[in-house]
């Protein structure tokens, strides 16, 4: 399959430049099999979020990142997580989206310490953002210069999901339809105030459980990458 | 995948939208910050699309909050027990430890938050107002799950609700008077004798009763100076605190215990007598009546009163009639109405003149079921002083309000005692009466109608006899009189329609539905009473007026029997609709919907407003010929 090729790649390709993949993304691809047979219920899910300084991996950088975890069908609230990241740079103007500013954030610890930590909540999980690309760019990037690869691991994007969906029904996109506050509408979620990391993490996890749920129980994962 | 359990940390500081749900959902509202979001941490957050069940069986148990959508909670008959939305939780395991059986479908697609079970006792044990609150919250649901169970579940009713928990306790050494005394102080049938007090988890040695205290002490001639040691039974049998009334009624039954210690794991929780167990009987009309009598204010009235719905609904279900229901809820009206006045009577001191307490309309005539107003009125004996009077309004006020507080609200006509129209002595009504037969208007016969249905509940029932003698005396043979209340028989319109739809009311709340009262209990009513007052019987109850009828040969047996028929049809159909009301939850009424009755009843009904009918013009030309 593709990921375990592309995991295969990354191992020979480091491996010919004299220095290999490093060891904590290398153990988490290790205890990650992937089971794309599995139905839903059967998968651990993390669910992630992230606050970033700009919108662009080169102009930006990450702030903040929150994560929950799926199993067995639930949100566990007791497994979040809320890190503040300590950046290079100041905020400066992005502190009006995200409500981070420069002096609560240099309290954060910084990425090389976050990373291993992410990467040990996402053995044998399922990765899950609200529009993923955004924060993978992000987090691959990081991956990238820690680890010499990015994350390659599995994924699934409630913003995908719910486009899918739509247009499985031949509705209409409006220009706000796949924000997550519109989708989380659409199953009957209450509403949550916006903004930091771990709460969007939160309501990107119980909007995945409703798309499931509505899905069927028979989804695999196969169905949702 | 990982099978790793999941420690619950604290609920992040992040998440303060959840911290402001659950400070929302009773009872988490009472809980500390801190204690809050360690739970949270415990919890889980599941999404389930409409139509989800969650069955007792399959369940693993914990509180479940719904914090988006609405669920409802079904017995296992499939009887609605409760609707609810957002914030509102319930433990489906503690629900069918009273309701087997029991299940909960989600009516729309919800967001629920679980506390898994472990959390959740734990919670409960450590919180007590929270335990409090799931108790009472259970109780409730459970109550109105009773409701619809179609066989009466008090002898299911755990020891924990029943027994006393003021327990006496003594020490070995006590003396056998001391313990006599404080038997006497606390008014207590009997005596646990501890090492230690329950709370420092002490031990149950033996027990000492009244009756040990006669034929072991008394009758032996110890030294009431012994230990109560002596003369305890050593090692009592103790039943747990889950056992049920049932068990421990066949417990003391077979071995002749009228004491029993209850506990609850180790620990000593209370005492169950032979009188507890009496008095939970409160479904048994007799206790219930007994239980009435007992209460020494209103308040306690008003309770046992506020457990009628339940009990009409098991009484009809058990099979009894509907003429036997009425007995039964009339017997506890009047009941309720003798003690409201010796509660009075306590207060204002005794009667300064003979009086009876008179009531009227379905009270008077025994035939009372639920959510009918009162109508009453006081009698006094000749010869009232002015400042006498002021001791029966005073009474008059005190009961009518009394009434009114346990549910027999205040006549909308104004006839009660409260009116001085409604308190008179008896010299004065009975010129009331002369006045009504002389000139029977309208407002008049409306008047009499009610007044001639008249029963004495307290006090000096000859005076009632001998108003009741002048009134038939005056009524005989007055034609004129007859003929008026005749057309008022005629008046109230027939319930036609027989054949094709039943006449409903066209206006208000309730067009399309036929009150049964107005249009068929009232006319049948009328009808009789009419015979009654033309030949001279003092009977009220309907049904023993038609006996009384038949046996003077003022009726013939086919239409008494017709008519008796025709009212049991009409009074069954009526309180089986209020059972069906008070299982949907709603207030009893007279009010049906005829679209909603099944075939066979319908015809009944049918068949029975026939017989009413031609009673009617029966009446017509008894009473009004020529006319």
């Amino acid at each position: 399959m593709l990921l375990t090729a592309r995991r295969q790649f990354y191992r020979l390709r480091s491996r010919l430049q004299g220095n290999s993949v490093a060891p904590p993304l290398l153990q988490c691809w290790q205890r990650s099999a992937l089971h794309r047979r599995n139905c839903w219920r059967q998968l651990e899910f993390l669910v992630v979020d992230t606050e970033t300084s700009a919108l662009n991996v080169s102009e930006g950088e990450l702030l903040s990142i929150g994560w929950v975890v799926i199993a067995a069908g639930s949100v566990r609230l007791g497994s979040t997580r809320h890190i503040l990241l300590k950046p290079r740079r100041s905020v400066g103007s992005s502190a009006a989206i995200h409500q981070l500013r420069d002096c609560e954030l240099s309290a954060g610890i910084s990425v090389e310490s976050m990373m291993p930590e992410l990467l040990q909540a996402a053995e044998g999980r399922v990765l899950a953002f609200h529009h993923a690309p955004m924060d993978l760019a992000f987090l691959n990037s990081i991956s990238q210069r820690l680890y010499r690869a990015p994350l390659l691991l599995p994924w699934v994007d409630t913003l995908q999901l719910e486009k899918q969906s739509l247009e499985r029904r031949q509705l209409p996109i409006g220009a706000n339809a796949l924000r997550l506050g519109s989708c989380r509408s659409r199953y009957n979620l209450p509403v949550y105030p916006a903004h930091n990391a771990l709460m969007d993490a939160l309501a990107t996890a119980e909007l995945l459980l409703a798309q499931l749920s509505h899905r069927g129980e028979d989804q695999r994962l196969g169905d949702l990458l | 995948m990982k099978a790793e359990s999941f420690p619950s940390a604290a609920l992040s500081p992040e998440l303060q939208a959840i911290r402001d749900f659950l400070a929302e959902c009773m009872p988490f509202e009472q809980l500390a910050d801190g204690e809050l979001d360690r739970i949270a941490g415990a919890m889980e957050i599941d999404y389930f699309r409409r139509g989800h069940v969650f069955t007792s069986h399959e369940d693993p148990g914990g509180l479940r909050i719904l914090r988006s959508g609405a669920a409802e909670l079904r017995a296992e008959d499939g009887r609605l027990v409760d609707r609810f939305g957002e914030t509102i939780s319930f433990n489906l395991m503690g629900l069918s430890q009273e309701q087997p059986g029991i299940r909960a479908t989600l009516i729309e697609d919800s967001l629920i938050y679980r506390l898994p079970e472990p959390a959740y006792q734990q919670l409960r044990l450590q919180h007590r107002d929270f335990d409090r609150f799931f108790h009472s919250q259970r109780n409730r649901r459970v109550r109105r799950a009773a409701r619809r169970e179609t066989n009466p579940s008090e002898m299911m009713k755990q020891l924990r609700d029943l027994m006393s928990t003021q327990l006496l306790w003594v020490e070995p050494g006590v003396s056998i008077q001391q313990t006599a005394q404080k038997m006497t102080e606390r008014r207590v049938s009997s005596a646990m004798i501890m090492d230690h007090g329950p709370e420092q988890g002490g031990r149950l040695l033996g027990i000492v009763t009244d009756r040990d205290i006669r034929s072991r002490a008394m009758a032996t001639g110890i030294d009431a100076q012994a230990g109560i040691d002596n003369i305890m039974t050593k090692d009592p049998v103790t039943i747990d605190a889950e056992e049920t009334l049932f068990d421990a009624t066949l417990f003391m039954t077979q071995r002749g215990f009228h004491h029993i210690p209850v506990k609850d794991k180790d620990t000593i929780v209370g005492m169950i007598t032979s009188s507890d167990l009496m008095l939970a009987r409160r479904d048994d009309p007799v206790y219930l009546v007994q239980h009435i009598s007992r209460q020494q204010s209103v308040e306690g009235l008003r309770k046992i009163i506020g457990l009628l719905p339940d009990l009409l609904v098991q009484w009809v279900n058990a099979g009894i009639r509907a003429s036997q229901v009425a007995h039964l809820l009339t017997a506890i009206s009047d009941a309720v109405t003798v003690k409201l006045i010796t509660l009075a009577e306590q207060e204002l001191g005794p009667p300064p003149r003979p009086y009876c307490w008179l009531g009227f309309g379905s009270q008077g005539r025994d035939e009372q079921l639920l959510g009918g107003d009162q109508d009453n009125a006081l009698l006094i004996a000749d010869g009232l002083e002015p400042a006498e009077a002021v001791w029966f309004e005073k009474l008059a006020h005190r009961v009518c309000d009394g009434l009114n507080a346990c549910g027999y609200v205040y006549c909308p006509g104004g006839v009660m005692a409260t009116t001085d129209e409604w308190r008179q002595p008896l010299s004065g009504w009975c010129n009331t009466v002369d006045r009504w037969t002389r000139s029977p208007t309208a407002d008049a016969v409306m008047r009499v109608s009610i007044f001639f249905d008249l029963r004495a509940i307290h006090g000096d029932a000859s005076l009632c006899r001998q108003l009741q003698q002048h009134m038939l005396k005056r009524t005989g043979g007055n034609t004129i009189f007859l003929a008026a209340l005749a057309e008022n028989v005629l008046d109230s319109p027939p319930p036609l329609g027989i054949f094709r739809r039943f006449v409903v009311e066209h206006n208000g709340e309730h067009a399309d539905e036929l009150n049964l009262k107005k249009r068929a209990v009232i006319p049948i009513v009328d009808i009789v009473r009419i015979h009654a007052l033309a030949h001279g019987i003092t009977e009220v109850n309907t049904l023993r007026r038609l006996h009384a009828l038949v046996r003077q040969k003022a009726l013939t047996i086919g239409d008494s029997r017709n008519l008796e028929d025709a009212l049991r049809v009409i009074q069954q159909t009526r309180v089986e609709g209020q059972v069906r009301q008070l299982m949907n939850g709603e207030k009893p009424g007279n009010y049906l919907n005829p679209d909603h009755l099944p075939k066979l009843v319908k015809k009944q009904l049918r068949d029975a407003f026939g017989v009413v009918v031609d009673a009617q013009q029966a009446v017509k030309l008894s009473y009004r010929p020529g006319m």
